[in-house]
């Protein structure tokens, strides 16, 4: 009998293209007539499906090959349709936020560089609006999303569809995030016309950049306030969406668009018997790896995990190792010295962001300021962000949820306890707390364990030209 | 499933090799697995966090297993229980009150001075009595809404504590497939079951005939264009259904990292027990008693085989019920079409369109209105209850003409 799942193949026989789960499907189309419209290598011959193929980004270029032949080819891609704006409430644009609508305009595909708190979001509407077509918005994470719609229905009194977070409701102007957009560009990527990447410098991974791949969207745009020249993340982005097409730097902006700001670094000591267990940890780490490395001078951190597998001593060095980072991360003093931050800029609203859950919780429960985790419903976080901003909580503690474009009230304190090395996270912490609002300086205070490794995470922050001026204070 | 972070294989010879409980090296396993299972049979209102640790701790004295072992032993119970959610965001609430009968007394500070003046422990104590707690319990309260902090309703055993060993075995070759660009099986039983699997998980195929049966290769569209792991997901879905055929091995191609291009390999009798139900052995009894009586007939030269042929094209295959081979290396095929409904005929029809093989003839049930297949040019047999022997050998003979 037959397979169950019988496939019904299309017979008709003009040549016709088609979009087919992320791909460009052209079929019915001799290879002669494909070869002199095309070139030679744009499309692959595909014997599973009888067709050729090629990645649905090409659809732009295909197009516009395809309307220039005589040859009559069926193009059945585009599923996206025109939207008409009910009523565009959109603020008048900023010198250097009309240079960037206009810069992308003249290609319409591109990427957009713009230091945080500069308005990034408000160029992105402002082109949605003009261009008037079906639209995707990808942003990092669901608190982004959502922010994102409030925008568009604030901005463009339009109430778009979600894809991600558990809904599925596409509509011509979606909202999504890069790992909804991953999973599901193979059904969408022809319902739009325009597709916006967010903090685009999350778009390179292997899967993860199919989000861009995998659309045939023409238009494009990717917004991001950091994106490193000679830097194949950087080459991969301008190739998924089209050159940089406007960057404005943040040293362009310092004072006038965003506040001026001072780095302050506080070391803090492990109290005694946490320096004592840490030291315990050290050696018990350290012996280890000094044993291995003397059979295998290679031994490293992967060959550690590995061998976690088979020796229990392994075992336990990494947990020994992981108990370590804890201590660092969860360590007392820091507790302490957040409430002397407290009691220092008590009156001014202030932004504490922990290196983990674990010590957001730690702090949240030790002072009783609300805490941003990532089970926050939308009403919960709306409710701290204006208790923020109206003063009802002196402070709100963070996890990596706020690291970028989520939009909180203008803060001029940031304190940023442990984290990740990276300087990309250091940047857009730091961005937070640049918001302009009057005239006063920002600060951020870095609170590190002194003589333990998150002294080196925090000096590499540091060569960020924003960290510049950095003054040590020691606690 | 398990996820990434659950994995463990090692590399051999660019060969990946999963994690495997293998009854020689790992008897005292069962033992364990009974108590695994215990803790979670027995461990409905505790925390997702207090279950975890306690199988962490059956697990602590045993010298080989690892952290990942026992993390994906918690995931696979985990599978198998409801946890309440706090669905009616109780949690979120009392934060919500707490945070803002706080409010009132900020800087809550560990040694009072003359300008902040709320220690923390009073300011705590205070709010705590107003909701008539002890500030531990109100603290447990307020975040009953983490992952770690939900509560175990109801779990589902499982037949045998051992049959988390099995799960286990699979998952963790699952999570190896995560990482595959291209799955080859070669065939050589279980053809239709082995295909409906691959088309169920969404995955495209090849299929080539070989000496001793079919070899087909997976993967998804932009495959063709991109070496991409992205349908190992869809692969690691496909196992289990294979595992439940016969004859087949595998071979995956898997991109590593740092490794480049590795293999993985497996086949029918790889001691991987699937929770499947395999394939039956016949459709109908229609089938089965044609099959039988064929066996024991003088069948002029003619042997008969069970879906041993596919005709295939693009992504459409198509497995004749019957293959008729003789001495002198003729080969015929018959299909039979008992059950109808006009949806299942129009899609017989346009599926057989495709396939205008001059061997091929058809059995077709007596109240099937045959014209509307549009199959007239090809040799048909009609039958009422059953098929005999003569008919079809008669058929045969025609179709071969």
């Amino acid at each position: 009998m037959l397979g169950a799942s019988q496939q019904h193949i299309q017979s008709t026989n003009q040549p016709c293209l088609e979009f087919s789960e992320g791909t460009l499907s052209l079929r019915g189309c001799k290879s002669e007539v494909l070869r002199s419209t095309y070139g030679k290598s744009a499309w692959e011959w595909d014997s599973r499906s009888q067709s050729w193929r090629a990645f649905a980004m090409s659809y732009s270029k295909m197009a516009e090959q395809l309307s220039t032949q005589p040859h009559s080819i069926q193009d059945l891609v585009p599923a996206w349709q025109r939207v008409n704006w009910n009523n565009v409430l959109l603020p008048e644009l900023r010198a250097e936020q009309k240079q960037a609508v206009e810069a992308w305009s003249t290609t319409r595909s591109g990427v957009v560089i713009m230091p945080t708190g500069t308005g990034k979001t408000e160029v992105a509407l402002r082109i949605m609006a003009d261009q008037c077509c079906s639209t995707l918005v990808v942003a990092p994470i669901r608190d982004l999303m959502y922010q994102w719609h409030r925008r568009i229905l604030a901005g463009l009194q339009y109430d778009c569809g979600i894809i991600g977070d558990n809904t599925f409701n596409v509509k011509p102007v979606s909202v999504t995030t890069y790992d909804s957009a991953c999973i599901h560009m193979p059904a969408l990527g022809n319902r739009f016309k325009l597709i916006i990447f967010d903090e685009c410098h999350h778009l390179p991974g292997p899967i993860r950049s199919d989000a861009a791949r995998m659309s045939a969207a023409p238009y494009r745009l990717g917004l991001t306030a950091t994106l490193d020249d000679h830097d194949h993340r950087s080459d991969l982005i301008q190739k998924l969406l089209g050159p940089v097409v406007y960057r404005l730097g943040i040293e362009e902006v310092k004072g006038t668009t965003l506040a001026d700001f001072d780095i302050y670094r506080i070391q803090v000591k492990l109290t005694e018997r946490e320096q004592h267990r840490y030291d315990f940890l050290a050696s018990q780490v350290s012996s280890y790896v000094y044993e291995r490395r003397t059979e295998d001078t290679e031994f490293d951190w992967n060959q550690l995990c590995k061998d976690s597998s088979e020796n229990p001593d392994a075992r336990r060095t990494l947990k020994a190792f992981r108990e370590k980072q804890s201590i660092e991360d969860r360590a007392d003093a820091k507790l302490d010295v957040i409430e002397d931050l407290l009691r220092l800029h008590h009156g001014t609203p202030m932004i504490v962001f922990a290196g983990s859950n674990a010590m957001a919780r730690d702090i949240s429960l030790r002072f009783l300021i609300p805490c941003l985790l990532s089970q926050c419903g939308k009403a919960e976080r709306l409710d701290y962000l204006d208790g923020l901003r109206d003063g009802v909580y002196p402070a709100i503690v963070a996890n990596q949820i706020l690291d970028e474009g989520v939009d909180i009230p203008a803060v001029k304190i940031a304190i940023v306890v442990g984290g990740m090395a990276s300087t990309r996270q250091a940047k857009q912490r730091l961005g937070r707390i640049l918001r302009k609002s009057g005239n006063e300086r920002a600060i951020l205070y870095e609170v590190v364990c002194a003589d333990t490794n998150e002294i080196a995470r925090s000096r590499k922050r540091r060569k960020n030209d924003a960290y510049s001026r950095t003054r040590n204070r020691k606690n | 499933m398990l996820t990434r972070e659950h994995a463990i294989a090692r590399i051999e010879d660019g060969i990946v090799v999963p994690d495997r409980l293998i009854r020689s090296k790992h008897a005292h396993y069962s033992v364990l697995a009974k108590s695994a299972v215990r803790v979670y049979e027995e461990g409905r209102g505790r925390t997702r966090r207090e279950l975890h640790s306690a199988i962490h701790r059956v697990f602590a004295n045993e010298l080989d297993c690892p952290i990942r072992r026992i993390d994906s032993f918690c995931k696979l119970l985990d599978e198998r229980g409801t946890f309440e959610t706090d669905e009616k965001g109780l949690a979120s609430k009392l934060r919500r009150e707490v945070f803002r009968k706080a409010s009132v007394h900020h800087p809550l500070v560990s040694h009072v001075d003359k300008l902040f003046g709320n220690a923390e422990f009073k300011v705590k104590d205070l709010i705590a009595s107003s909701f008539s707690k002890s500030w531990m319990e109100l603290q447990e309260g307020m975040f009953r809404d983490l992952i770690e902090n939900h509560t175990l309703l109801e779990f589902q055993p499982f037949a045998n504590p051992v049959e988390l060993l099995s799960r286990y075995n699979i998952a963790q070759t699952q999570v190896a497939l995560f990482d595959a660009v291209e799955v080859i099986v070669q065939m050589r039983e279980d053809f239709k079951s082995i295909v409906r699997y691959a088309k169920l998980a969404r995955l495209m195929h090849r299929i080539q005939r070989t000496s001793d049966g079919y070899r087909i290769a997976l993967d998804g569209p932009a495959s063709l264009l991109q070496n991409t792991s992205r349908y190992g997901v869809s692969m690691a879905k496909f196992l289990p259904g294979l595992l439940s055929c016969r004859g087949w091995s595998l071979s995956a191609s898997i991109r590593k990292p740092k490794w480049g291009r590795l293999r993985l390999l497996l086949d029918a009798e790889c001691g991987l027990n699937s929770s499947v139900v395999g394939p039956s052995e016949f459709d109908s009894s229609v089938e089965e008693k044609f099959y039988e009586r064929w066996k024991n007939a003088d069948t002029l030269g003619w042997s008969i085989e069970r879906e041993t042929e596919i005709l295939s094209q693009g992504q459409s295959a198509f497995f004749p019920d019957f293959v008729f081979r003789h001495q002198d290396g003729r080969v015929a095929m018959m299909e039979i079409i008992g059950f109808w409904t006009p949806e299942y005929l129009e899609h017989k029809r346009k599926s057989l369109s495709l396939f205008p093989k001059d061997n091929l003839f058809f059995a077709i049930h007596q109240s099937i209105d045959s014209p509307s297949l549009q199959i007239d040019e090809r040799p048909v047999l009609r039958y009422k209850t059953s098929i005999s022997v003569e008919t079809v050998l008669r058929t045969l003979q025609e179709a071969m003409k």
